[in-house]
């Protein structure tokens, strides 16, 4: 418990630490206001059995009682806040902190996995850990500081009972460590049952529509009841551990009270100790393990914590790559690529491959799907740092550039369009941020987006997304295009789309796609012929190589992958379905 | 798309409670509800052995203080509470424990009935929630419900008839200071009243920032890409960082306006003494109090209200269960199908009707009224604008949703008169978005037929052009299909699904723009396995290239929820000027391409 409390208040950011830390040390004070119970009690004690009872008493009794509740009431809202303070900056700007690493990991490295998880952290994982921490940490210091102030008093009314108390606070102690490590046990049994039962879920849920297409009921696939009730018993298992020693541990507390019970009055028999004394020692015993009891009830939520914590810093340990050079100006928008090996996940992608792309030409490249070419192009960007060789752009080493004014030179258009939830001009505006409305709309003419833009509700001031307009496949895509144009950088990479272009639409979509590249340095992956047709070479790239190289006219007197390539375009664009067709 | 995000949109304007969360709370009890009220009897057996150890100890201390000296009476009595409090807290641990297990139980309850919801409401309405929204709300957040749910019973009994045994104790021997000792109660329901009274203001502004904050991260993260493609990182940053703040700040303000009143009643509730002890000592004063009996009123008084405090604490973590649960209510309250058990009719052949149907989607009316008559073994294309409905048609007919108004029949028969398993072996649906299954290649494919033999399953592959490429994966047909292994592409797996379809050999078949995928390299080879698949089928074609569905012998234009014209290429390119226009856009563009 101690140790995810360490971790948590390391996990937190040094101003987060140092509140947690003030609150603590006030939480001593805030305990000692909370024991002037027994102050008050012991007066009336006093007087009852040495004699002297009067109203002074009574008025003695109930002032130190108001005092206590003023002081506590006082204490208590600077350590709240101090601790909501910690608890949910903390979670809120470990949010940034997990985006803002993002920037230095290597572009590639998001597959949509990936970034679903990192989303799913930076989200539920700290909501989750906003609640929880700041209560956890206010009952856990509240309860320890309680119990090692009234166990004070004990020590100052008595050594010995007070040897008793501390020994107990201390098995105590261990034995929630003990019980913590003696349930991890289970604990890594449970998590496996619930990441298969996660999984089959997630099984079901995703091939839903096909269970029911083929009625696959029945079947193992749909069989989600046997590993959520696996989930259910080793869950159950898990807490039998922690139900034991919840038990063990509150008898521990409540035998050792006992134990101080006799202890005093036997100490009072052979008559070491006043009746006074003796009778405040049982009402300490009393109080003692109040607080400590709801430290133990907190356990399951250090586990939480714990958890949360892991996530987050797994999150935050992504290898990051260095971007930071120097500002350099690319002398010209050439492209070469040296002898460039790159491998992901063990596997090699990219196999020394080498070309070179002038000023203002058209690359393009084909090849089969899983063959390297989106990798190619993400390499150039730097989205990835290469394993060997280099990658130059105007001469210089792409590695030697600060990442700012190397991303300069490039626009993108990727196939995957994102828009942010914003308006329609801000999102054009992306590009080029101080550029001007006028601005705005004449990139939206360009890559043909003006006329639909004004057909919507708001026009330019419409919101995308949540809440906002639905835009077709082919509008976005556009409107990225649009983006693009906007940030009028001189090197061009297009990822062709093909998909979601509405049929009616896809004539403004080529003409958008001339008009950004128009005088470009452009890279692109091409699937439609005519784009092909026209590049100033083309690059047939095959299980991480080059195969073919050359013009358009040159590839198709080989014999070849291009050659085919382009045959089986031709007939898919001109494919028709009839009833005689097979 | 689009779509999800209204879905979202529309839950986020949502009650936090809807009338049916209890109700559904109820519901998945079932089956544990003799175990809750085990848990509750041995709550209550726990409370009995702290109030009979209290009572062993005030014997103990009425002695002590009356000036017995007997040895063995101590210890006697110091025996009995001791075994009292095993007996407690034995009572308690198992009230627990049982509480848990039928806790664990509920949620697996939960789970398993949201799941075959899913097999039973429209398979258009399941999959307006991601699956990632799914794996929330059945697995992610049905965990986070397990320690309020599973302590609730246990503590709210312990602890609230436990204050109110011993209150009724403390009574029994005065019953004037058993009421002051409650002099703070009122200050502390005061504190904490004024404390709630500020919720209605602050806990939605709280909910909509942390909204707002979740949804910048999942923009910032979502749209890294772009982000750093367009160095635009500290713009969308600063967004980001003043949602953060703000995402933090409204707690601590909200903290920071019930601050006092929170820990003032935290403070006062517990004061039993300032009420007890002044009152106590007058009444030893006047003679009516017994010294002993005060001493043993103030041992007591600790175990009197300190419990309730516990209780408090666990208000917020029910409201949040009451959230978690009613979006699992969301989800079973959606309509469900309703279909027979068991076929009335059979269709006489694989004709469809379409008569006068109407369709709303989220309280919009998308069809207005389609009428379509679709022949036995014809090839049927559906085109339109964007938008214009046509993919709903198929998805209707399809019976992914049913109709509002109208009938849609096969062969004759109303496909509401036909139980959903059934209707779905006539039809084989094909879009972009088939699912393999994290199984061997094999038994994907053989999911189309229940019981084909390996021979089977190869033969439909060859006819779809993937026998070639699974034989040269690593192990054949034994490679699995899931995310980590096999590394198939997009075109290889759309391939392999629609052998399974082909195994499958339904008579009518649906291709929802299955032409238009994200992997245009193997673009050739899926259109023949698509010919293949519809060949001598009764065909319904939505293509993203009109030259696709030229020779369709029935082409219905589909524009505003409407049929607009139907008829052949020939036919429709006199009679219909968006068709026409339509036509030439396409000829203009693929001139270009070609």
């Amino acid at each position: 418990m101690y140790r995810t409390l360490k971790k948590f208040f390391d996990f937190c950011g040094e101003k987060e630490r140092r509140q947690f830390y003030l609150s603590i040390f006030l939480g001593v004070f805030n305990a000692l206001f909370i024991a002037l119970r027994i102050p008050a009690v012991y007066v009336v004690i006093k007087a009852i059995l040495e004699g002297g009872l009067s109203k002074k008493t009574a008025f003695a009794a109930a002032g130190i009682i108001a005092a206590s509740i003023i002081l506590q009431t006082v204490v208590s809202m600077k350590t709240t806040m101090l601790q909501t303070r910690g608890g949910y900056n903390t979670s809120s700007f470990k949010r940034l902190e997990i985006a803002e690493h993002l920037r230095y990991v290597p572009m590639g490295y998001f597959n949509s996995e990936g970034l679903g998880k990192v989303t799913s952290i930076a989200t539920n994982t700290m909501e989750n850990l906003s609640g929880i921490a700041t209560r956890c940490v206010m009952v856990v210091t509240k309860g320890i500081i309680t119990t090692l102030v009234i166990v004070a008093f004990m020590l100052f009314f008595n050594i010995w009972i007070g040897l008793v108390a501390i020994a107990t606070m201390i098995i105590y102690l261990i034995g929630t460590e003990l019980m913590i490590r003696a349930q991890s046990k289970d604990s890594d049994i449970a998590v496996k049952a619930q990441d298969k039962m996660v999984s089959r879920i997630l099984e079901y849920v995703r091939g839903i529509a096909e269970i029911r297409n083929y009625d696959l009921f029945g079947k193992s696939i749909t069989n989600v009841d046997e590993p959520i009730d696996e989930f259910t018993k080793y869950s159950t298992r898990m807490e039998t551990v922690y139900e034991v020693a919840m038990f063990l541990l509150s008898i521990l507390n409540k035998l050792s009270g006992v134990v101080m019970i006799l202890m005093s009055i036997s100490f009072y028999l052979n008559g070491s100790m006043s009746l006074v004394y003796a009778v405040m020692m049982i009402i300490c015993s009393f109080m003692i393990f109040e607080s400590l009891d709801q430290v133990g009830a907190f356990n399951g939520l250090t586990r939480t914590i714990e958890n949360c914590v892991d996530k987050a810093s797994e999150a935050l340990s992504s290898p990051t790559m260095d971007i930071d050079g120097k500002e350099l100006e690319p002398k010209d928008m050439s492209l070469s690529v040296r002898n460039v090996d790159f491998s992901y996940d063990k596997r090699k992608i990219i196999d020394n491959v080498s070309f070179e792309i002038p000023q203002r030409s058209t690359a393009a490249f084909v090849g089969p799907s899983g063959g390297g070419k989106t990798t190619i192009t993400q390499l150039l960007a730097r989205f990835w740092d290469v394993d060997s060789g280099q990658v130059l752009l105007g001469g210089t080493d792409v590695r030697e550039y600060s990442y700012d004014s190397l991303i300069r030179n490039f626009a993108f258009v990727f196939q995957n369009v994102y828009l942010f939830s914003d308006t329609v001009e801000n999102n054009i505006r992306f590009g080029k941020p101080d550029a001007s409305r006028e601005d705005v709309i004449e990139a939206a003419k360009a890559a043909c987006c003006h006329d639909f833009i004004m057909a919507l509700p708001d026009g330019y001031d419409t919101v995308i997304g949540e809440g906002g307009a639905s835009l077709s496949g082919g509008e976005r895509q556009r409107i990225s295009i649009a983006r693009a144009i906007m940030k009028d950088a001189p090197i061009i990479i297009l990822d062709e789309a093909t998909a979601n272009v509405d049929p009616e639409n896809e004539n403004l979509l080529m003409k958008a796609v001339d008009r950004l590249t128009k005088e470009k340095t452009v890279i692109m992956i091409a699937h439609r012929l005519k784009t092909v047709e026209n590049a100033d070479q083309i690059f047939v790239i095959d299980h991480g190589k080059i195969v073919q190289q050359g013009s358009h006219s040159k590839l198709m007197n080989e014999e070849g992958i291009y050659r085919r390539f382009i045959g089986e375009r031709k007939q898919a664009s001109g494919w028709k379905i009839s009833s005689h067709s097979v | 798309m689009e779509e999800k995000q209204k879905t979202e949109n529309q839950a986020a304007a949502q009650p936090v409670l809807n009338k049916n969360t209890f109700s559904w709370l109820w519901e998945f009890t079932k089956g544990k509800r003799g175990t809750y009220l085990m848990s509750v009897i041995l709550a209550l057996l726990g409370v009995a052995c702290m109030l009979l150890a209290y009572i062993c100890l005030a014997a103990l201390i009425r002695e002590l203080v009356t000036g017995g000296r007997d040895h063995g009476f101590y210890i006697t009595r110091g025996v009995q509470i001791g075994i009292l409090w095993v007996f407690r807290y034995a009572f308690h641990g198992f009230s627990t424990y049982t509480s848990h297990g039928a806790t664990f139980g509920l949620i697996g309850n939960a789970r398993k009935q949201i799941l075959k919801k899913l097999s039973t409401m429209p398979l258009g309405a399941v999959q307006t929630r991601s699956s990632g929204e799914y794996k929330n709300i059945i697995c992610d957040r049905a965990d986070q419900v397990e320690p309020t749910l599973a302590h609730v019973v246990p503590e709210f009994t312990a602890n609230i008839i436990g204050a109110a045994a011993m209150f009724i104790y403390m009574m029994t021997i005065d019953w004037r200071v058993g009421l002051w000792q409650l002099i703070c109660i009122p200050a502390g329901f005061v504190a904490f009243a004024v404390m709630m009274s500020s919720t209605p203001k602050y806990y939605p502004d709280t909910i909509k920032k942390t909204k707002a904050l979740n949804a910048a991260a999942v923009e910032y993260i979502g749209g890294i890409e772009v982000i750093k493609a367009f160095g635009q990182s500290k713009t969308s940053y600063g967004k980001f960082e003043k949602a953060a703040r703000e995402g933090a700040d409204c707690f601590i303000n909200w903290m920071r306006k019930e601050n006092f009143w929170q820990n003032f009643g935290m403070a006062c509730f517990p004061a039993t003494m300032l009420g007890l002890l002044p009152s106590g000592v007058m009444y030893c004063l006047n003679g009516s109090l017994a010294a002993a009996d005060l001493i043993v009123l103030i041992i007591l008084s600790f175990g009197t209200v300190a419990p309730l405090v516990t209780v408090f604490g666990y208000m917020d973590d029910i409201s949040k269960v009451g959230e978690i649960i009613s979006d699992m209510a969301d989800v079973m309250d959606e309509k469900d199908m309703v279909r027979p058990e068991s076929s009335r009719e059979v269709p006489k052949d694989h004709s469809i009707s379409l008569k006068d149907v109407h369709f709303s989607y989220k309280d919009t009316e998308v069809l207005h009224g389609i009428n379509m008559q679709i022949a036995d073994g014809t090839v049927n294309a559906l085109v339109g604008p964007s938008g214009s409905g046509k993919s709903t048609v198929a998805r209707l007919i399809a019976s992914l949703w049913d109709a509002d108004s109208g009938e849609i029949r096969i062969g004759g028969v109303n496909i509401k008169d036909m139980p959903l398993a059934e209707y779905n072996k006539h039809i084989a649906y094909v879009s972009q978005e088939n699912y393999l299954f994290d199984q061997t290649v094999m038994d994907n494919i053989r999911m189309g037929k229940d019981g084909a033999t390996d021979e089977e399953v190869m033969e439909a592959a060859r006819k779809c052009g993937c026998h070639d490429f699974i034989m040269s994966l690593e192990n054949g047909y034994q490679t699995i299909c899931g995310g980590s292994g096999g590394h198939l592409s997009g075109g290889e797996r759309q391939r392999i699904c629609i052998a399974r379809a082909m195994l499958k050999d339904a008579p009518i078949v649906i291709l929802d723009e299955a032409t238009s995928y994200t992997d245009p390299e193997s673009e050739a080879v899926i259109q023949s396995a698509l010919s293949r698949l519809s060949a001598g089928k009764t065909l319904i074609v939505i293509a993203h290239r009109l030259s696709t569905i030229a020779d369709a012998d029935r082409i219905f234009l589909i524009s505003g929820g409407t049929v607009e014209a139907a008829g052949t290429q020939e036919e429709l390119l006199k009679s219909s000027p968006l068709y026409a226009s339509m036509w030439e856009n396409h000829i203009a563009a693929r001139k270009e391409e070609a």
